[in-house]
């Protein structure tokens, strides 16, 4: 099936364009640096290669112009002749057989031109021939200019030509100038075509597309034609020809009884009996426009003999397509597009004749003996008078009455609601269908769970009472502390107890001064670390000896010196509260459980993972014990090296703001950031 | 999807846009600044084609407006006035003219065009046989300079009848790729050039050698078939071999351009 898109073709470029395209795509894909002293081998294929590859890119855009354009005979005859008519074809195709001569000529120049490059035999006189060759190629350019010109032209208008399938479901609209076509169509369809009250004011094929049953249809309204010889019309009348003429389409000759178009109704029928040859195997409706003006009863004798007349011809193609003469309906149609009267009345009779026809048409093609075949019901001749109805089991049949007896009692949630107040007062129980052992318990409350137990379990029911009891025994004690604080103020110190409490304070200040110091003198004290300690000096051992020399029981500090080692009080992060589990549940109870608890709480849903320093041996590793000191190794490796607070990468850096090679010397073209 | 001529359209329903032709009008007046900048900022080939382009503009620019001036430039009358046809007190003026300037730079220019072709090439510069036209077969051995085969790397005619010598006995040898059938010719007079096939080699002014050998350079005078021309002779015969000068160096071209001696 072929797509008559042409919106897509690619532009063409005028002929001054083309080449400065071309030659600068050579400039920028082919090596630019030559010197005289290569090997005259290389300076050869160097320029070879300019003049080839400016071949190769002439013949792939002038072959992508002859290649999208379309070819005039290959497409359908509807756009043959819609371009002929339009754009001439014997210009069109002299036009693209100039494009296939340069092609030819700029490849007879090229293949020419390599050949003398093989005998070139100094750099001067490669290039020499590499310019000449690459100047006559554009020389040929130059001359197909108009062309190219023309190319473009059409390229343009060919895009804005309505997307119009000729082999669709179609409609369409033709009749003398300002008869309503155009209002026509913007009544029944999108298309927005421009209505004014001047003859020809369509001046080109327009499309818009309208539904009926469910299908589409395409609805082309057309220019007005004139009524006088074939050679006398112009370009627009010849659009509606070619359409008339090419389209399987059901026509709609549109007929101004009021004249107020300017044409009678004789002038209008001699056009319909001039062009009736074109509506030949169509189906073909007469539509009487401008009833508002004119009601078809209303008109003279004459014109209803002649208006009779267009009927029976009309009425010609309707018995042609094997429909019976008798059935007149839907040949002669009134509307009045102003008063929107019969217009829809008139797009669904055209529809369906269109689709009686085409479903006639698909029924005596060939190609349908394929279809039908699967349509097909075979249905064996009786060959006696004997009943044979299927055989179905009793069971199956009382099931099957079962069945439909339930799903007719069945009462749905929808009924329920409806019964009940309808939406929003009704409310559905969401726990009338569950599956319990006992039907009661379906009402009953849901406990809550947390962590394993039950909400309920943590309630106390005499709570309150107990807070009332709390509450009293506070008040009894609040009472006392009242009674003590009067007795205070009541007190009265003498001058020398006021001294004395100065004394006491002064004192005490004093000595959490001293405490301070000396705690702070302790923290700042050089320790040594274990690691220093390479001798072993500092052990508690020694400690003990010393102690013991000077005549004082080192047992003591020995202890408290081991209880403090890191080895028995582990690590500060293993010392934290919650790896403290020696706190049992006699502190507080459930209000803050720690972590330990409440972990132990929830049900394990993974394995414990291996802890980050376990190493599992492997990977060619003799043992864990290996594989960690390699690991140790690898890791010591990686560490980034400690720099001593040189400068490094990372570090903030202000460069050079005046670099000197841009700000001195003479300035050529550049700018100051970049030369 | 627009269909036919949809901006005309809107533009018939709706009109232009309110600042349709102030923005139009602003836009032609940044031109000049936009274009400036471009001149300014264009880089390598770019940069040299566009200088071209605007040159040729300006170049024409100039010339048109030259010529409009030149009309009001004024200069002096050549014919002389008849005596006692002006009188005393302006006699010491000169009579001057406007347009006559015109009529002699536009008869310069044609005497110019015409004299391109009207002589043949004055100066044929000698070239040595070693240097320029001859090729040893294989220039890199120091032992073959000396050699007895030599192939012509110029652009050569070679008549239709030619055959080979046997190949011991063939001293210059004119590869086919170099070889030349046909020249486009210009005649002086018709000012059109024609594709003529070529008859022979006349005369190289480069040597006789030359002119045995065939060899076209510049200057080379040659006989070409005029029959296409359809030239006739004072006595009524029909001319079909003329001499023409070849006014190019063809092995640089990669074609014969001549011009035709009348």
């Amino acid at each position: 099936m072929v797509q008559y898109n042409f919106k897509k073709m690619t532009v063409v470029p005028n002929g001054k364009d083309f080449i400065d395209i071309i030659l600068s795509r050579t400039q920028r894909q082919t090596p630019t640096v030559v010197h005289k002293g290569y090997a005259i081998s290389s300076l050869r294929s160097f320029y070879m290669r300019k003049v080839k590859y400016t071949q190769q890119n002439f013949h792939e855009k002038l072959s992508t112009i002859i290649d999208e354009f379309p070819r005039l005979d290959d497409i359908h005859p509807f756009y043959g002749d819609l371009l002929h008519v339009l754009y001439n074809k014997d210009h069109y195709k002299l036009a693209l057989g100039q494009i296939n001569t340069a092609r030819n000529l700029i490849g007879k120049i090229s293949k020419d031109y390599v050949k003398l490059l093989k005998y070139g035999d100094s750099l001067y006189r490669c290039k020499c021939l590499k310019v000449a060759a690459l100047g006559r190629m554009c020389t040929v350019i130059k001359r197909i200019g108009p062309s190219l010109a023309y190319l473009e032209q059409i390229r343009q208008h060919m895009a804005r030509l309505p997307s119009i399938d000729p082999n669709t479901r179609t409609v369409l609209i033709c009749g003398y100038p300002n008869v309503g076509k155009s209002s026509f169509i913007n009544k029944i369809t999108r298309a927005d075509v421009d209505v004014q009250p001047y003859a020809f004011t369509t001046k080109s094929l327009f499309v818009g597309h309208t539904d009926y049953k469910y299908l589409r249809y395409q609805v082309i309204d057309t220019p007005g034609i004139l009524d006088r010889p074939f050679e006398d019309r112009n370009i627009i009348e010849m659009c509606s020809i070619t359409a008339l003429a090419h389209l399987r389409a059901a026509v709609l000759f549109f007929l101004d009884i009021s004249g107020s178009c300017g044409y009678s109704i004789a002038q209008q029928a001699a056009l319909f009996h001039s062009i009736k040859s074109l509506f030949m195997n169509k189906p073909l409706i007469i539509v009487c426009n401008k009833t508002d003006l004119q009601p078809l009863e209303g008109i003279s004798e004459e014109d209803k003999k002649l208006v009779t007349e267009m009927k029976a011809e009309a009425m010609k193609t309707v018995i042609g397509q094997g429909g019976e003469a008798s059935n007149d309906e839907g040949v002669l149609l009134t509307m009045s597009t102003l008063t929107e009267e019969g217009v829809i009345a008139v797009k669904n009779a055209a529809c369906e004749r269109l689709l009686n026809q085409r479903v006639e048409l698909k029924m005596k093609s060939k190609k349908i003996n394929d279809c039908l075949n699967l349509f097909h019901v075979a249905m064996p001749k009786p060959r006696d008078n004997k009943e044979r109805p299927p055989c179905i089991p009793q069971v199956v049949l009382e099931s099957k009455a079962k069945q439909a007896a339930e799903k007719e009692k069945r009462n749905t949630e929808k009924d329920l609601e409806n019964d009940n107040g309808g939406a929003g007062v009704y409310s559905a129980s969401l726990k009338k269908n569950y599956i319990l052992a006992n039907d009661e318990w379906k009402e009953d409350v849901m406990p809550e769970i947390l962590d394993g137990h039950n909400v309920y379990d943590f309630v106390d029911p005499d709570i309150l009472h107990r807070l009332a009891e709390l509450e009293r025994e506070e008040g009894y004690q609040q009472a006392d502390a009242g009674d003590d604080n009067f007795e205070m103020e009541g007190l009265e110190l003498t001058p020398e107890e006021q001294n004395t409490l100065a004394e006491i304070r002064k004192k005490k200040s004093l000595l959490i001064q001293q405490h301070r110091i000396k705690k702070s003198t302790a923290e700042s004290r050089p320790t040594v670390p274990r690691k220093f300690d390479k001798d072993r000096e500092f052990t508690t051992k020694r400690m003990g000896r010393q102690l013991s020399k000077l005549g004082l029981d080192p047992t003591k500090a020995i202890n408290r010196a081991r209880s403090r080692s890191v080895s028995t009080r582990g690590r500060k992060r293993e010392r934290s509260l919650d790896r403290d589990d020696t706190d049992g549940g006699d502190a507080m109870d459930v209000d803050t459980p720690n972590k330990k608890q409440r972990m132990l709480s929830r049900s394990r849903s993974r394995s414990r993972s291996r802890p980050p320093t376990e190493v599992v041996p492997g990977e060619g590793f003799k043992d864990s014990a290996q594989k960690a000191k390699a690991l140790q190794k690898a890791n010591k490796s990686n560490k980034m090296r400690n720099k001593n607070a040189r400068r490094g990468e990372a570090d903030r850096v202000i460069p050079t703001l005046k670099p000197k090679h841009l700000f001195s010397g003479k300035r050529s073209i550049g700018k100051t950031q970049r030369r | 999807m627009p269909q036919g001529d949809y901006i005309e359209l809107h533009r018939k329903r709706y009109g232009y846009r309110p600042d349709h032709f102030e923005r139009k009008r602003k836009k032609e007046a940044r031109l000049v600044h936009k274009r400036s900048e471009t001149a300014q900022k264009a880089l390598g080939i770019k940069g040299k084609m566009f200088a071209k382009k605007r040159y040729a503009e300006k170049a024409l620019m100039k010339k048109t407006l030259a010529m409009h001036e030149e009309s009001s430039t004024r200069r002096k009358v050549d014919d002389d006035v008849h005596e006692g046809a002006v009188p005393a007190y302006l006699l010491d003026r000169d009579n001057t003219t406007r347009a006559k300037i015109l009529n002699n730079t536009i008869k310069q220019k044609r005497k110019e065009k015409a004299g391109k072709w009207e002589v043949p090439l004055p100066k044929v510069r000698p070239v040595a046989e070693d240097e320029r036209c001859l090729k040893f077969l294989d220039l890199e051995n120091a032992r073959v300079t000396k050699q007895w085969k030599r192939m012509v790397t110029k652009a050569t005619f070679v008549g239709p009848g030619f055959t080979r010598k046997p190949p011991k006995y063939e001293r210059f040898i004119r590869p086919s790729g170099l070889r030349f059938t046909k020249a486009h010719v210009t005649h002086p007079e018709l000012k059109c050039t024609f594709n003529l096939e070529i008859i022979g080699v006349k005369k190289n002014p480069n040597g006789q050698m030359y002119t045995s050998l065939g060899v076209l350079t510049k200057g080379t005078i040659i006989e070409v078939n005029v029959s296409e021309l359809g030239l006739v002779t004072p006595a009524g015969k029909v001319v079909w071999g003329k001499y023409a000068q070849v006014t190019n160096n063809p092995e640089n071209d990669g074609c014969v351009n001549a011009v035709l001696l009348v």
